[in-house]
């Protein structure tokens, strides 16, 4: 069974009586296999936050369904083996850290004993712990999203959902999370997630979905999506300036082969989102 | 998965209330308290030739009327905000997010309100009793000593002790303050019910207002409708009355305390029959909440 499994999502925004309804996501079909990682990337705008809100059933679709783990979205079953953490979470600012982890504990239905320690452990694990008696409303973004995080693992949910897990974080923070989420994986979690930083988006995913506009133009494993068929990388290591230069004169004695370009390797990703993204805007 | 489950509602009411709470507006009780201080010493003042029964009267009718717009303006402000405080602060989404029915967040959110407002009315009317208990005392005192100079038999002296007590601390009393309690709730649940599908707090805010004046004049109102329609007007107008006596809360019915100030007792039968219709119409209301809040997007 997979752990999502969205069929021809479509989502319109109807805003006034007067303006053209807004075809927010369109069409859009993607699956996740339990235990993998998925990442959405795409523009702003593009409809990604719109996904995720749907899988979750806090909109409902207008047309096409959602399911997580088997059950429909919309309905009440099918959260509890989520854990969604919101782009920009905010939670009530009078409530201390361990309040709210405590508050989202208590309505998944932990007591006592177990959420107590579920409490401590989440807040260990986003580094909060020495932060944890002061009121939400002194905290700044990092920590917000920290808290967020700490709030949607408390009930060791079977999947993940992340809007934008890094935005604000730290660099080290970031990596933190990076760190957190390749954990996840390990631990057989399913993580759907959304990002901008594209690098972190590689290093993670196994699957990207390319949402432009609401529709998702691209999808694959990182392997197929980010290897172009007709060229070959050699990524070598201490190789000597002679023997850069003997491949060199071989590649020119050769008919068809030519050399593109050598250097240093980059991520392709990131080339690959902006050439969607130039090639859609003809 | 249960639909309707007491202990997560009972987080959300826990969670309410602390989030109230700490919003101070338990400062008011404060202001309540000062200005129910001064306004009575200052009665007490100026009205050297009243009665003591006439003097009880302004005490409880000052009191009262300073609690129940304490009240009624709280279980309106406070309502009004609460989801859009939620969707705000965002919380609303990640509370969603987890096994929680809609209905489950409706009446936990609707029940902390009225625990606060318990607490708020239980501390006004300790408060009350307090200030009536003091003066009861010091008029018998007071009339006591009258009557032992003026030379009055024991037995005059009881009757009239007795009679001045009626003015007193009461259990008429404490089912006005519960009666001001149960008004609040109600208007409570209109404040509730529209703001799951008003757009803007002032809108729930200003609507919540306007039904409190159609629940005051509800009961005039049908009064006219019905000798109107007893001198041979046609039968739509009663279901029409019917049902506005259904959606809108007779608010008049629980004027328990203007019958107390005119010196009525208030049975316990009565005080059910209040609590009844009370708990049906925030019944229905909480229903109908969860009807326009059960496919709202976010
Ligand atoms: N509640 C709403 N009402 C009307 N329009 C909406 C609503 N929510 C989203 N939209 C519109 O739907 C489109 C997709 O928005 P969405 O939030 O999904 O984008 P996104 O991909 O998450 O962008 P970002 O990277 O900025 O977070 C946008 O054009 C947005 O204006
Ligand atoms: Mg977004």
């Amino acid at each position: 069974m997979n752990a999502v499994d969205i069929r021809n999502l479509s989502k319109t925004f109807k805003s006034s009586l007067r303006a053209k309804p807004l075809l927010a996501v369109r069409d859009v079909s993607l699956q996740i296999p339990e235990g993998q990682v998925y990442g959405l990337i795409g523009p702003n705008g593009s409809g990604k936050s719109t996904t995720m809100k749907a899988l979750l059933g806090l909109l409902a679709p207008t047309s096409g369904s959602c399911h997580v783990f088997g059950h429909d979205s919309l309905k009440v079953d099918s959260r509890k083996d989520i854990g969604f953490l919101p782009e920009n979470p905010y939670f009530h600012k009078h409530l201390t850290g361990e309040e709210t982890v405590r508050f989202f504990g208590k309505l998944c239905g932990l007591r006592g004993k177990i959420l107590k320690e579920k409490t401590k452990e989440m807040l260990d694990l986003v580094s909060l712990t020495a932060a944890k008696d002061r009121r939400l409303g002194g905290y700044s973004k990092g920590m917000l999203q920290r808290i967020g995080l700490a709030q949607a693992l408390v009930q060791d949910p079977r999947l993940i959902v992340l809007d934008e897990p890094t935005a604000g974080v730290d660099p080290i923070g970031s990596r933190e999370i990076r760190d957190l989420i390749l954990s996840f994986k390990e631990r057989g979690m399913t993580v759907f997630l959304c990002s901008h930083l594209l690098e972190q988006v590689q290093e993670v995913c196994d699957t990207v979905g390319i949402i432009f506009q609401g529709e998702l133009v691209n999808q694959g494993s990182i392997e197929e999506l980010t290897s172009i068929e007709e060229q070959t990388e050699f990524i070598l290591e201490n190789a000597s300036e002679a023997l850069l230069h003997q491949i060199t004169e071989l590649v020119k004695s050769s008919s068809d082969a030519t050399i593109l370009r050598t250097g240093k390797p980059k991520t392709t990703l990131e080339r690959l989102f902006i050439e969607t993204a130039r090639s859609r805007n003809h | 998965m249960t639909f309707f489950s007491p202990s997560r509602i009972w987080v959300i009411t826990a969670n309410t209330f602390t989030q109230l709470v700490r919003m101070k507006v338990f400062y008011f009780l404060i202001a309540f308290a000062i200005l129910c201080a001064g306004l009575n010493l200052l009665e007490f003042d100026t009205g050297a030739t009243e009665t003591s029964e006439q003097k009880l009267r302004s005490v409880k009718s000052l009191s009262f009327f300073i609690i129940r717009s304490f009240s009624i303006v709280f279980a309106i402000a406070a309502t009004a905000i609460l989801i859009p405080k939620d969707i705000e602060e965002r919380t609303l989404y990640t509370i969603l997010c987890k096994p929680v029915p809609r209905l489950d967040y409706l009446t936990g959110k609707f029940l902390g309100v009225f625990l606060l407002m318990s607490v708020a009315i239980a501390a006004m009317s300790l408060l009350l009793n307090g200030i009536i208990h003091y003066h009861t005392v010091a008029a018998m005192v007071e009339e006591t000593a009258r009557f032992h100079t003026a030379g009055a038999s024991e037995q005059t002296i009881a009757l009239r002790m007795q009679e001045l007590s009626r003015y007193g601390v009461t259990w008429s009393l404490q089912y006005a303050s519960l009666a001001i309690l149960m008004e609040a709730t109600l208007i409570a649940g209109v404040a509730l019910l529209i703001s799951t599908f008003s757009s803007s707090t002032l809108f729930t805010i200003v609507s919540t207002v306007v039904i409190f004046f159609i629940g005051h004049f509800q009961a005039d109102a049908r009064e006219y409708y019905l000798s109107k329609q007893s001198l041979g007007e046609s039968g739509g107008t009663t279901y029409l009355t019917q049902l506005v006596a259904i959606l809108f809360p007779d608010l008049q019915l629980f004027g328990v305390s203007d019958g107390l100030l005119k010196g009525k007792t208030i049975s316990l039968a009565q005080m059910g029959q209040l609590a009844l219709t009370m708990l049906l119409q925030c019944g229905m209301y909480l229903a109908l909440s969860w009807f326009a809040f059960r496919k709202k997007e976010f």
